[in-house]
């Protein structure tokens, strides 16, 4: 029973939660209904104008009175004002299909418990009964007015009076049901942006008035309750990395962008950081000013998942390409080690026949025999291996070396990302068609980024810069760089980069630039290597571009020279990717 | 009369290991027989007089390690001497706990295999 006792005994109908919260509307926002003469004259005649009546309920709502208290107090002010009267107010129910008591504290007990509108009760007589109407028409109660015994004064004037009450009856229901409205409206963004972990704010960028949420205050671990809110203020909060990105986006917004989106991190007193996603709608306020409404949505959790996600992908992948490999040198090492053990064999065998008296001439030149046939067999287990890569080289497509290198790029993203591998492209424009097997090509190109990215896995006192370049090369041959900063090599190791076997990484297996010279070398073209003129090492291969008819010819030509005189200028993009 | 020599068996389905071999395993004194398979050993008459047998590790059908298996099975305690091409050092250490008296990874010098086989025939 929150209801205070002296204004209202019965009302613990209306006395719930979501009723306490009483609003009313400012007096010029409604013309009360009925006639002005009459309310004039029974203001007059009751001492008080609806001024009064309002300021008295308006202040009951301001208290935070529930409306059952509220309007209480509003009958017995009429039943002071009109002598041997009782009134009270009957709430409709949301749906209109039920009336409850609301207020009215002169009427018997026995009258509350009816919840109906009695035309009568003992003693009580039904005087006027005012139908309580929102401003759009909708019944939202009763005003019901008993005459208590007889009352010869009552008729004259009190149909005025009567209305003015409803009238401020019915301004302190809506508010209240627009408040609780509101209420539940906000409760309901509350809990929603507790479950989604999303905050929201508004922004004006020419006052730079900015409305944080509560949640939004607490994500940036801002104490906004004294100081107002600032751009300055939040970007101390943004991560440093993120900061150039964050004020373009300000820019931009400034200059009247559309609604915006996008990603940053912010760093917290502790140190801690946090992934934010932010959303914008940019709209116009009354006065045409620009702002925009936003919500902001933790997403940590969501990176994190991420980034381990990308981080497993990429062990994956690093363990199936060692496996492969692996398997692949296992296999190697058991079909060359069958012939070599056959070779061994016969030789020991041989020696002892011949150390014999009389020498076993016969027998040894049987082991001999068979010491050549094992060593040509583990010739041609080479040469098979070889050619196993080669085998699809005579599938001939035209493939754009452009887009086949973009393809790896992508593909060995978070590899490259892991070893903190910076990417340059230098993609020379209009490059014709080379001739080749894609898949095979690709595996060249993979092998040569990998192998640059683990050539600058040791290096820490500068940026670790790969740049991937394509350009044509002569007339009919299109050649693919790849230079890296790392460790290099002497220049006359060169050629031994590409034996098989051959091996400066500690977990290497040797084999990928002598397979990936095999399959450029099915291709028709040539795979080499070139230490720069700074650290590292270039390595390059070129390959024939299709046959070409007599326009592409001279396109190709023209654009040759061009390319030739100055690469830089004309390469069709230069971007940078950090990784 | 004829010393009769120890009878020491060679499975391996590798065809230069089963010619080169039983040749020089003669020329140290032994008396040999080349089997391609472990089940062309099993089905042969010459299980109980093996002495020492040369096993290879991968083979198609039966391994080397299957055969070694059977024998005990069977209650045939013959030395064994694993011979592969694989080089592995834990495949080595396991079957050399199991009772391997030698495992030689391909290829192996006719000295590393006179010395296994001199152990195999001292220790039994």
């Amino acid at each position: 029973m929150n209801a205070e006792p002296q204004i209202c005994h019965e009302a613990a109908d209306c006395s719930g939660s979501s009723e306490r919260r009483v609003g009313l509307l400012p007096p010029h926002h409604r013309e009360p209904r009925g006639s002005a003469a009459l309310e004039d004259r029974a203001a007059t005649r009751v001492g008080f104008g609806i001024a009064e009546v309002n300021a008295m309920v308006g202040g009951l709502i301001r208290q935070g009175r529930p409306l059952a208290v509220v309007l209480a107090a509003l009958c017995q002010l009429f039943d002071a004002s009109v002598k041997g009267c009782s009134s009270s107010v009957l709430l409709l129910d949301r749906t209109g299909a039920r009336v409850r008591d609301a207020g009215g504290s002169g009427l018997p007990a026995s009258y509350m418990k009816q919840l109906a509108i009695p035309a009568a009760a003992p003693g009580l007589r039904l005087h006027e009964v005012s139908p309580i109407l929102s401003l759009t028409g909708e019944p939202l109660g009763i005003f019901a007015v008993y005459q208590r015994d007889s009352n010869p004064d009552l008729r004259r004037c009190h149909s005025a009076l009567i209305a003015q009450f409803t009238y401020v009856a019915s301004a302190a229901i809506e508010r209240m049901r627009g408040d609780e409205a509101l209420k539940r409206s906000a409760a309901l963004l509350e809990r929603t942006q507790q479950l989604s972990s999303t905050c929201c704010f508004s922004w004006r960028p020419e006052t730079d008035e900015i409305s944080w949420s509560k949640e939004l205050c607490q994500l940036f671990e801002l104490d906004a309750t004294d100081v107002p809110l600032t751009l300055e203020l939040i970007g101390a909060r943004i991560h440093s990395e993120d900061l150039a990105s964050f004020h373009e986006m300000i820019e931009r917004a400034r200059n009247g962008a559309n609604d915006f989106e996008f990603e940053h991190r912010i760093r917290l007193p502790d140190n801690s950081v946090k992934y934010l996603r932010v959303v914008a709608h940019q709209t116009r306020d009354q006065e045409g000013q620009l702002e925009y409404i936003g919500a902001v949505q933790d997403v940590t959790h969501r990176r994190h998942t991420e980034e381990t996600l990308a981080k497993l992908r990429a062990e994956l992948a690093r363990a199936a390409r060692v496996t492969s490999l692996g398997v692949l040198t296992a296999t190697i090492a058991h079909e060359v080690n069958q012939p070599l053990a056959g070779i061994v064999t016969n030789a020991g065998t041989c020696r002892r026949m011949l150390a014999v008296d009389p020498p076993d001439v016969e027998g040894a030149r049987e082991t001999a025999r068979r010491m050549i046939r094992d060593a040509e067999r583990a010739s041609e287990v080479i040469k098979r291996l070889r050619t196993l890569f080669c085998k699809k080289g005579t599938a001939c497509e035209s493939l754009d070396l452009n887009e086949a290198t973009r393809e790896v790029i992508a593909l060995s993203l978070s590899e490259l990302e892991r070893n903190k591998v910076l990417v340059r492209t230098e993609f020379a424009g209009e490059l014709p068609p080379a001739q080749g097997d894609q898949v095979q090509l690709q595996q060249v190109i993979l092998n040569l980024l990998l192998n640059a990215s683990d050539a600058m896995s040791g290096v820490d006192d500068r940026p670790r810069q790969l740049v991937i370049r394509t350009e044509r090369d002569g007339e009919d041959r299109v050649r693919l760089s790849v230079r890296d900063i790392g460790i290099g090599f002497e220049p006359q190791g060169a050629e031994r980069l590409f034996d098989a076997f051959y091996t400066t990484k500690s977990g290497g297996m040797g084999i990928g630039l002598w397979v990936s010279r095999s399959i450029v070398e099915s291709h028709k073209g040539r795979l080499w290597a070139a230490p720069n003129e700074g650290p590292g090492a270039t390595f390059s291969f070129s390959i024939p571009c299709g046959p070409r008819d007599i326009t592409t010819s001279l396109t190709g030509a023209r654009n040759f020279g061009v390319i030739r005189t100055s690469a830089g200028k004309n390469a069709e993009e230069r971007h940078e990717r950090s990784l | 009369m004829k010393i009769k020599r120890a009878l020491v068996s060679v499975v391996d389905d590798d065809e230069s290991m089963r010619e080169s071999l039983p040749d020089l395993l003669k020329e140290l004194g032994y008396s040999v027989r080349a089997f391609s398979s472990a089940e062309e050993f099993l089905a042969s008459d010459c299980v109980a007089e093996t002495r020492s047998l040369i096993l290879d590790i991968a083979m198609p059908g039966m391994t080397g390690p299957d055969l070694q298996h059977e024998l005990t099975l069977r209650g045939h305690e013959i030395p064994i001497i694993f011979i592969t091409a694989l080089t592995d050092e834990t495949v080595r250490t396991r079957l050399l706990e199991q009772g391997a008296v030698e495992c030689l990874f391909k290829p192996f010098s006719d000295t590393a295999l006179f010395e296994a086989l001199n152990i195999a025939f001292r220790v039994h």
